[in-house]
């Protein structure tokens, strides 16, 4: 009798064990049978175009019918893919054949060049007429090795606990908001949206999976809930993404999914490997938080201070020294000059600022300062890695605000409240004790950096704090898919930054030198940094908020209305106003769109004009003991 | 007898004293091509890393007692991949400090760890 007992009791705990180690392989194999499959349609693809004739038509349909298979079978692994490698997963579905620095470390290196690859590219490439076998072959080899990557342990075996999967999803919601609605990888816009519904359910599959292998830290029920009901709204929706209400997507969809997950990913104490992950704020529950994501700090040589009434401290100085023209060589200019506090800090009167002489003008046109906290590499061009090293910049840059690092310092000392306070400051800041100009600067930063803070009634309305009206959410629904705005500037701050938001991006646009195109803008923009073809003429894609308020538009200040802006991308940037544009990013189609549309579109862009507090100046500025000095004015005089 | 005895004692005293204030600092290890004004460039780059090592990192990793530095020879592999992690953005877990610095502090750090002398 205890003879059976024990062997009643050892079947049944290997019967458990055997039945939770299916359990578990069943996620995991999931995760290889669709790799499988998509590594089965590549080779396939290869094959199809090997045999073909470029120049029969039959045979490119063929081609083109064998892509789209590949990429229906690439939508139900995306969800990994692109998590765990993103670097492989440019080979596989590459945007571009060539891109620079949308590596990580970009902004501590010299840039990256990423040739890109896989069936994107090839569909892209299908459509030229001069279209050779072998650069076809090219891409899908390319994808082929790019992928061999995914079957190595170290990323298999991530599938082994749960940790992954709620980063994953997190980058995949985020990636529903930003890029999988606006073509931003499918040239065949009629495919969006079916592609959408594809890997909606694909998905869900995904879940269930994990849900069954994981129960400990399933989705709570509603998740999956409102996951069922996001693909019932997507599935009732009309398949023309120009039509698509992307707007509801992501306000009653996307962005509570992504509250959801957040939620897991604290409760369950996701642990993450990948460096991608920690770019990002587990505790912000919305995507249109600003504090999602940050990239430039703010507090500069301060970083380290936590003491509030001290940064309040630093912070009134900072406003001190942003209006005080102390800072500049002859006295006379400040921060403010140009970056005008009650302006949205910048300059609306100008095309672009005057010079330090006071006679010519600059190059490029003030930027505003809100918002520039959110972009990896500041300037137009992104000379910049840091804020403070961008204000150094301009401090001492000789037509800008032409000042000497020591005459500087010693001009701030001679202010008893600024001599006192950095004195005090510089305590916080052992590894720097002397006074420097890393301290003014960071001082300023630190200032300005708050009034990136506000949000603006799209994101209140995101946030179901308010609502928008007809007009404002039809203009998304065109940013977001027509008017192809939302593939360059991504939500939540619509500038160049895309999830997992590590990289800025830089586009050439062809704007012209004048409003009339006659012809080009000379400005070599990031060519001037970064040395190579695909970079001449290329700026950094700028942020849309508060564009209601920051003309004049582009980087050198030719426009000034957003009905010009828009009517250039509607042209099809600088090739579409027959410019010669040899290496234009933006599609030179034209976008066809409608005067409502445009009407629409502009009402919505006012939508992101955030509602910020402005301070006003301050009343005087510091006495110095340089009686000279003391004549100089809040704000400088020009 | 005696005042020679004294005057010998506080003489390898101050030769002892000496020794200890003239010990040199940290040394670096900066590669030969690196011109002067560079070089003076790191010196202060590491100083004030060390500075900011001693502070924030020592709690854990290593210790500095009398002038003595206990800092882990950590491996230039692990040197660049924690500058990696440090500037993305870092575990707020297990570095809360190092989530908190500038770009310009990590860098600091960084730099005073990669050329850090090492006795082989």
């Amino acid at each position: 009798m205890k003879f059976f007992l024990v062997i009643l009791i050892f079947s049944a705990t290997v019967f458990c064990l055997s039945f939770s180690l299916r359990q578990k392989k069943e996620y995991k194999s999931l995760y290889e049978s669709a790799l499988n499959e998509f590594k089965q349609q590549q080779n396939d693809l290869r094959k199809v175009i090997k045999q073909a004739d470029l120049s029969n038509q039959n045979d490119k349909e063929k081609i083109k019918e064998k892509i789209k298979t590949s990429r229906s079978k690439l939508k139900a692994i995306d969800f990994w893919l692109r998590y765990f490698e993103p670097l492989a997963y440019k080979k596989i579905n590459g945007p571009l054949p060539v891109e620079w620095e949308t590596e990580v470390f970009e902004k501590y290196e010299p840039p990256y060049r990423r040739q890109g690859g896989g069936i994107t590219l090839a569909e892209l490439a299908l459509e030229e007429e001069t279209v050779q076998k072998d650069s076809l072959l090219a891409l899908i080899d390319t994808s082929v090795v790019a992928l061999q990557a995914f079957e190595a342990d170290s990323i298999t075996t991530q599938l082994d606990t749960y940790h992954h999967f709620f980063l994953a999803n997190r980058l995949y919601l985020l990636n529903l908001a930003t890029i999988y609605t606006t073509g931003f990888e499918c040239p065949d816009t009629s495919n969006i949206i079916p592609e959408l519904r594809l890997m909606l359910s694909s998905v869900k599959k995904i879940y269930e999976d994990f849900d069954g292998t994981f129960p400990q830290t399933a989705l709570s029920k509603e998740y999956l809930d409102l996951y069922d009901k996001f693909m019932a709204f997507v599935n009732n929706q009309l398949p023309d993404f120009s039509l698509f209400d992307h707007f509801s997507f992501i306000k009653d969809f996307v962005n509570p999914l992504f509250r959801l997950n957040q939620q897991f990913i604290n409760s369950y104490g996701v642990r993450t490997i990948s460096l991608m992950d920690f770019s990002l704020e587990n505790n912000a529950y919305s995507i249109f938080d600003k504090a999602l994501y940050s990239p430039q700090n703010t507090k500069g040589i301060f970083s380290l201070v936590d003491d509030e009434n001290v940064l309040a401290e630093i912070k009134k100085i900072g406003k001190l020294l942003f209006y005080d023209p102390i800072l500049s060589g002859n006295n006379k200019r400040s921060c403010a000059s140009c970056h005008k506090p009650t302006e949205y800090f910048t300059d609306t009167t100008l095309v672009t600022a005057f010079q330090f002489d006071d006679q010519q003008h600059l190059s490029r046109n003030t930027p505003t300062l809100l918002n520039s906290v959110f972009n990896h590499l500041v300037m137009y061009d992104g000379k910049h890695i840091s804020l403070q090293g961008q204000a150094k910049d301009v401090i001492q840059n000789p037509v800008e605000m032409n000042s000497h690092e020591n005459e500087l310092i010693k001009k701030v000392l001679s202010c008893k409240e600024y001599k006192d306070a950095f004195k005090k400051f510089a305590q916080y800041t052992p590894e720097e004790k002397a006074i420097s100009l890393t301290h003014i600067v960071s001082a300023i930063t630190y200032y300005y950096a708050d009034f990136s803070n506000y949000y603006s009634p799209f994101d209140n309305a995101m946030n179901n704090k308010s609502s928008l009206n007809l007009a404002e959410k039809n203009g998304f629904n065109i940013f977001m898919s027509k008017a192809q705005c939302g593939t360059c500037h991504f939500l939540p701050q619509f500038n160049g930054v895309k999830p997992p938001y590590v990289g800025s991006e830089f586009e050439v646009i062809g704007v012209p030198e004048d409003s009339s195109y006659k012809k080009l803008s000379p400005d070599k923009g990031r060519y001037a940094v970064n040395p190579a073809k695909e970079m001449m003429n290329a700026f950094r894609t700028g942020t849309v908020r508060n564009a209601g308020y920051t003309k004049p538009y582009m980087h050198n200040g030719v426009f000034q209305t957003l009905e010009q802006v828009v009517d250039l991308y509607d042209a099809g940037g600088g090739v579409g106003k027959k410019l010669k544009v040899d290496n234009q990013t933006l599609s030179t189609d034209s976008l066809k769109l409608t005067k409502d549309e445009k009407i629409n579109l502009i009402a919505f862009i006012h939508s992101l004009d955030e509602n910020i507090i402005f301070e006003p100046p301050p009343p005087a500025l510091p006495i110095s003991s340089n009686k000279e000095l003391n004549n100089r004015k809040v704000g400088g005089e020009y | 007898m005696k005042p020679i005895l004294t005057i010998l004692v506080l003489f390898l005293c101050a030769i002892l004293f000496y020794q200890c204030v003239s010990q040199k600092k940290t040394e670096y290890e900066i590669p030969s091509h690196v011109t002067k004004e560079n070089r003076e460039l790191f010196i202060e780059k590491c100083e004030k890393g060390k500075i900011l090592y001693k502070l924030h990192c020592s709690g854990c990793h290593g210790i500095f007692t009398k002038g003595k530095d206990g800092v882990p020879n950590f491996t230039q592999k692990q040197i660049d991949s924690y500058h990696a992690a440090a500037l993305i953005g870092i575990d707020p877990r297990n570095h809360a400090v190092a989530k908190k610095m500038s770009s310009d502090q990590i860098d600091q750090i960084i730099t005073f760890l990669r050329l850090r002398k090492i006795d082989k």
